[in-house]
């Protein structure tokens, strides 16, 4: 059998490390279970209030040992409640790799055998939401100086989705050309696509009846 | 002597696709580097918005035209994971089939760009040959050869094929031979170890705190891989470890890069062949497009307010998708899908990486990242 990460040990830590976490003001954590195949894997999925959420990437960064930030995702809720107006969300891991031990002028391999982990260096998955207000400038504090890995995540959530990141350094567009207009960013809801509630699938295979979005107005 | 911005790309052979990497020169020295992506970005996040979600399949396996396979079954433990479908173990060990042999194709293409990078040109052949026989393998499972869409919500689209075990486990065993054959190529050959040994030096510590994941991290000696670190499908049922390099005290330099890759590709050809003994059912059995075997029942429309999520080990690293459903209002569709895509991270890295080093250098560093432009622009 292969050698995988034992179950109980990862569950135990995520807990400890959810209790932990919601120990502070305006962030609660759960553990959730989600199975992919045959195995199931416990996440730490958290809410943390835009206050808060440096303090909690501080705290989980120096104390927690998550030294991995995976993703960056913005969601633009133009229908959802006032205070979530906007969303970003962040996956986390821990890889759990402090200093490399070296031998011989060698790096040692950091985990030898996964199925003997246990404690501090068990690989942990987590999934934070922080929720914005209505507002037109939705921002929420860069964390590009603890993770480098979320300078270029944070990118591209600004480039399109719109959503800045206050202490961000050299912000600029990404994946969009450089001279895009500013205050654009397609991944906003007001933008839709072309051919949008519409099974262009079934009811205009060919593509006979497309129009451009902007056809009725005056050019 | 005065230091002056130049533009490798965006056409430039070193660039392994279309984006463009401004060096700062002083002399041959390179002193600051500057990555331009975005050259095709497509839109595939908010293309998806507008796709149900059988549909989203063909486009993840456009993300990466090297790896289509990895990205499309990427996708399907997300929405499965969205849509809480349970699928039969018989889908999933073909599915752990399809997703090695591509692991397996994507290197080859990666070794065999990466000869002429470090100026051995003859290797591109040698490789594309083995990666030719993959491609047959795969051709089989999904019916064309570049981009499969192989993956269902909930299994597979058709069973192995009649005699496909027979011919997978001779080509399997077959490369497993020629695998040696590199190695004797690109280890004994002193233009590729002088191009190679010494240079783009990566820390482990750096490298996680850069996100750089995949075989570029575990070449640097850290044994982090998610297949068994969060494990997914029946990885946690086969007999396999993931191969880590011994980097030097410096980190992990392009050789390191390169080892860990073949001996990932001895790893992925083991897989395939126990996953074929292990196969439930007999890998020479035979089930219909549909039947439950191979494809359990998914529903077609998400509830409003959930989410899915998936770490997922592509070749080049870590990817991920983070889909929110959309609810009645929305159809069938999904309210965003989100991509992580491992080499959009990876390459301001890599190109941090040649800080220091001489402008020759730039093609055997960057090329030793493994990167691909289709699924970094998006």
């Amino acid at each position: 059998m292969s050698k995988i990460v034992p179950i109980k040990v990862q569950k135990a830590e995520a807990e400890k490390l959810a209790a932990a976490v919601s120990q502070m003001a305006g962030v609660e954590a759960e553990v959730v279970e989600r199975v992919n195949g045959t195995h199931p894997r416990p996440v730490v999925v958290g809410n943390s209030s835009p206050e808060s959420w440096r303090a909690l990437a501080e705290m989980l960064h120096s104390e927690h040992g998550v030294d991995h930030c995976s993703m960056v995702t913005g969601i633009h809720w133009p229908e959802g409640d006032a205070d979530k107006k906007w969303e970003v969300i962040y996956h986390l891991m821990r890889i759990a790799v402090r200093d490399p031990p070296i031998e011989d002028g060698l790096v040692r391999p950091i985990i030898v055998d996964p199925s003997k982990v246990k404690g501090a260096s068990t690989p942990l998955e987590l999934e934070f939401h922080v929720h914005l207000p209505d507002t037109r400038t939705p921002s929420v504090d860069s964390v590009q100086d603890i993770w480098v890995g979320a300078d270029w995540n944070e990118k591209e959530t600004w480039d399109l989705v719109g959503i800045d990141f206050d202490g961000h350094q050299g912000m600029r567009r990404v994946l969009l050309p450089h001279e895009t207009p500013k205050g654009y960013h397609p991944l906003q809801k007001q933008h839709h696509l072309r051919y949008h509630g519409f099974e262009e699938m079934y009811d205009d295979s060919q593509g006979f009846m497309r129009k451009p979005a902007d056809a009725d107005r005056i050019k | 002597m005065a230091e002056m911005w130049i533009s490798m790309g965006p056409q430039h052979p070193m660039t392994h696709g279309l984006w463009t990497l401004k060096v700062k020169v002083d002399g041959e020295t390179v002193v600051d580097t500057e990555p331009d992506l975005g050259f095709i970005h497509r839109g595939v996040e908010k293309i998806c918005e507008a796709r149900d979600f059988t549909q989203i399949t063909t486009y993840c396996d456009r993300l990466c035209y090297a790896s289509a396979n990895t990205w499309s079954h990427s996708y399907i433990y997300a929405t499965e994971d969205l849509l809480e479908v349970e699928v039969p173990e018989r889908a999933e060990y073909i599915r752990l089939v399809a997703i090695e042999l591509q692991r397996i194709a994507s290197h080859l293409m990666w070794l065999g760009a990466y000869g002429p990078d470090t100026g051995n040109l003859s290797i591109m052949v040698w490789c594309l040959r083995e990666r030719e026989m993959m491609m047959d393998l795969l051709q089989e499972l999904g019916g064309s050869r570049l981009h499969y869409n192989f993956p269902r919500v909930g299994g597979v689209k058709r069973d192995l094929p009649h005699g496909f075990p027979q011919r997978a486990r001779a080509k399997v065993n077959l490369f497993l031979n020629r695998i040696q054959e590199y190695e004797a190529l690109f280890d004994e050959s002193t233009v590729f170890l002088v191009r190679t040994q010494g240079v783009g030096y990566a820390k482990p510590e750096e490298m996680v705190n850069h996100g750089v994941t995949g075989p570029n991290l575990r070449a640097g000696g850290v044994n982090y891989d998610v297949r068994w670190a969060h494990p997914y499908g029946v990885y946690s049922e086969l007999d396999w470890e993931p191969p880590v390099e011994r980097s030097s005290i410096k980190g992990a330099d392009c050789y390191d890069r390169y080892r860990v890759r073949v001996e990932e590709m001895r790893q992925s050809a083991n897989m395939v062949l126990q996953a074929l003994d292990k196969m439930p059912g007999g890998a020479d059995t035979y089930h219909e497009p549909g039947d439950p075997m191979i494809l359990a029942k998914a529903p077609s429309r998400a509830p409003e307010g959930t989410s899915g999520a998936h770490h997922f080990e592509d070749s080049r690293g870590e990817s991920m998708f983070y889909i929110v459903g959309g609810g009645e209002s929305r159809g069938k569709h999904p309210y965003r899908v989100s991509i992580r895509s491992p080499m959009f991270i990876t390459i301001p890295y890599a190109a941090k990486c040649m800080i220091g080093y001489k402008v020759a250098d730039i093609p055997a560093i960057m090329g030793s990242f493994d990167p691909c432009i289709g699924e970094t622009d998006r």
